[in-house]
């Protein structure tokens, strides 16, 4: 068994050095394809992730008017809280909503010595996200009502962002990945022709099929694992430097939730290169390795 | 050993069929010329023997195997059992000889161990233990005959097919590698060899089986080259 890995790696290792600008075209294309679908991941994965700290899709934020008393807001409440499509109703005072605020941007902005003018507010949740329309449509008419947020409009916001990236995304690296796909089959394709003598021999002593396959098989794997695993260096590379320069622009960014984890990247990308390569090769293998015909 | 049935093989290229409803048996231990022109259906009949062709009609049955039935992938199962040497598959060039008659055992999965033994029994037995270092572009045409010779017997298969084994080689090389198949025969191999040498058939005194444009037209069991091709096709005389 030994032997036999060694005889088929000795075969890969020569296939690989045989036409040597086109296996750098294939691991090179594999590479930016890769790239591009890598960047697509890691995008929204943060998006998804920033999709789930948005406040809860089953929440509606009314905001009263800020001449609306305490007594009233309370009285808003428990009109709110019969409701039978509300499942709970939180009053958020403008004193509380006041120093949460200040809290959150203290490192930003000093509010210290400007008067509150934040109301109070009530925070609604439903029993179901289709009914939160209805509710925000029967309390924006209350004329203690100054505005009414519903949060679906925010995570809408986001996913629709990130469907653009994922279509963009796998739009564009899928056709590059194709192209990546069809280098690969050529490349493997001109290495069967290469070694056609070698094909020819091993077809006439009785190698099987697996055993010639095999070696342009693994060319293609370590074609596209390749081609992955400079892509995943790229990727992290270009993720971190353009992660920290929209920090610095835009300093509320390093709130969001951490992206993916590195490992996914470094592993997931040569995987899926390996895997996607060694299939074109297969393709190819067992379409110009045959041992009927003219051998 | 091997059993054709009433084969015919249509090339769709061709408006002559390549064999025409061909019979023929050849018993273990028989040694058989093929002979015929170019085109005469030397090289396909070689061919249907070793799976590299399908019959368009009749039966082929090899050391026992319907090979005009085998699917592909068990077409290498009957050629362990053979060895094969073909007419355009030289020796690979960047290999030495030692490698060459190697490449094709380690191919079939022999161990590395098995391999040393073979390659060193057979290569002597061809005569090239001297040259084993030397790369094909450093011998002569009957030296890398040889060579290829030891890489399909390496195995020690029960049957030889060689296809043209003495083109573009002189009389006297070409009769050294008769020999040697002859050599090979006498150990019980059974051994199939196509030519259009008349001199090497006539001087070896074998079973010989005539084709012209895919017929078998003679098949006689001790001769030299046959009358009926003289016939068809005279040989021509430089004055």
């Amino acid at each position: 068994m030994r032997d036999r890995i060694a005889f088929l790696l000795s075969e890969t290792w020569a296939s690989l050095r045989r036409n040597t600008m086109l296996q750098i075209a294939a691991v090179s294309t594999a590479c930016i394809a890769l790239v591009l679908l890598g960047a697509v991941g890691m995008a929204l994965y943060k998006l998804d992730a920033t999709a789930h700290t948005l406040p809860s899709q089953f929440e509606v934020e009314i905001f009263l008017k800020v001449s609306v008393p305490r007594a009233q807001s309370l009285e808003m409440k428990k009109m709110l809280e019969a409701m039978p499509e509300v499942a709970r109703v939180k009053l958020v005072p403008r004193e509380q909503g006041w120093e949460e605020l200040k809290k959150n941007l203290k490192d930003d902005v000093n509010l210290a010595d400007l008067p509150n003018p934040l109301p109070d507010k009530l925070i609604v949740a439903a029993h179901q996200p289709e009914q939160l329309p209805l509710i925000a449509e029967r309390v924006r008419k209350d004329p203690r009502v100054d505005e009414v947020l519903d949060h679906r409009n925010t995570l809408e916001e986001v996913l629709s962002v990130a469907r653009l990236v994922r279509w963009v995304g796998i739009g564009a690296g899928g056709l590059l990945l194709f192209s990546a796909l069809v280098l690969i089959y050529n490349a493997v394709r001109l290495t069967i022709y290469s070694r056609q003598r070698e094909v020819g021999v091993m077809a006439l002593v009785g190698a099987t099929l697996t055993t010639i396959r095999a070696p342009f098989v693994l060319e293609g794997m370590i074609q596209g694992g390749l081609g992955g695993l400079v892509a995943a260096g790229l990727v992290l590379a270009g993720a971190g430097v353009l992660s920290d320069m929209m920090v610095r622009l835009w300093p509320f960014l390093k709130d969001l939730p951490p992206g993916l984890p590195p490992v996914f990247v470094l592993v997931g990308l040569p995987l899926l290169g390996s895997l996607l390569g060694g299939l074109c090769a297969w393709w190819a293998a067992r379409r110009f390795v045959r041992i009927w015909g003219e051998v | 050993m091997i059993h054709l049935k009433e084969v015919s093989v249509e090339y769709e290229t061709g408006e002559i069929p390549a064999l025409h409803r061909v019979n023929l048996v050849v018993e273990r231990g028989e040694f058989v010329f093929l002979v015929g022109t170019t085109g005469a259906g030397k090289s396909t009949l070689l061919k249907l023997l070793y799976g590299a062709v399908r019959p368009t009609a009749g039966q082929v049955w090899v050391l026992g195997m319907p090979v005009h039935a085998l699917r592909e992938r068990e077409i290498p199962f009957l050629r362990r059992q053979m060895g094969i040497v073909p007419q355009d598959y030289p020796l690979l060039p960047r290999k030495t000889v030692w490698e060459n008659v190697a490449y094709g055992l380690r191919a079939i999965g022999f161990s590395d161990r098995a391999v040393r033994e073979r390659v060193a029994q057979v290569l002597a037995q061809v005569g090239m233990s001297t040259q084993a270092r030397q790369f094909p572009h450093q011998l002569s045409g009957g030296e890398a005959q040889r060579v290829a010779i030891a890489r399909a017997i390496a195995n020690r298969p029960p049957l030889l097919l060689a296809d043209e084994p003495t083109a573009n080689l002189d009389p006297d090389t070409s009769w050294e590698i008769i020999e040697l198949l002859l050599h090979i025969n006498l150990r019980g191999t059974t051994v199939i060899v196509s030519t259009h040498n008349r001199e090497i058939v006539d001087r070896a005194n074998q079973r010989v089986v005539a084709l012209d444009r895919g017929r078998i037209i003679s098949d006689v069991p001790k001769g030299g080259y046959p009358i009926e091709l003289d016939r068809l096709y005279p040989p021509i005389t430089l004055l």
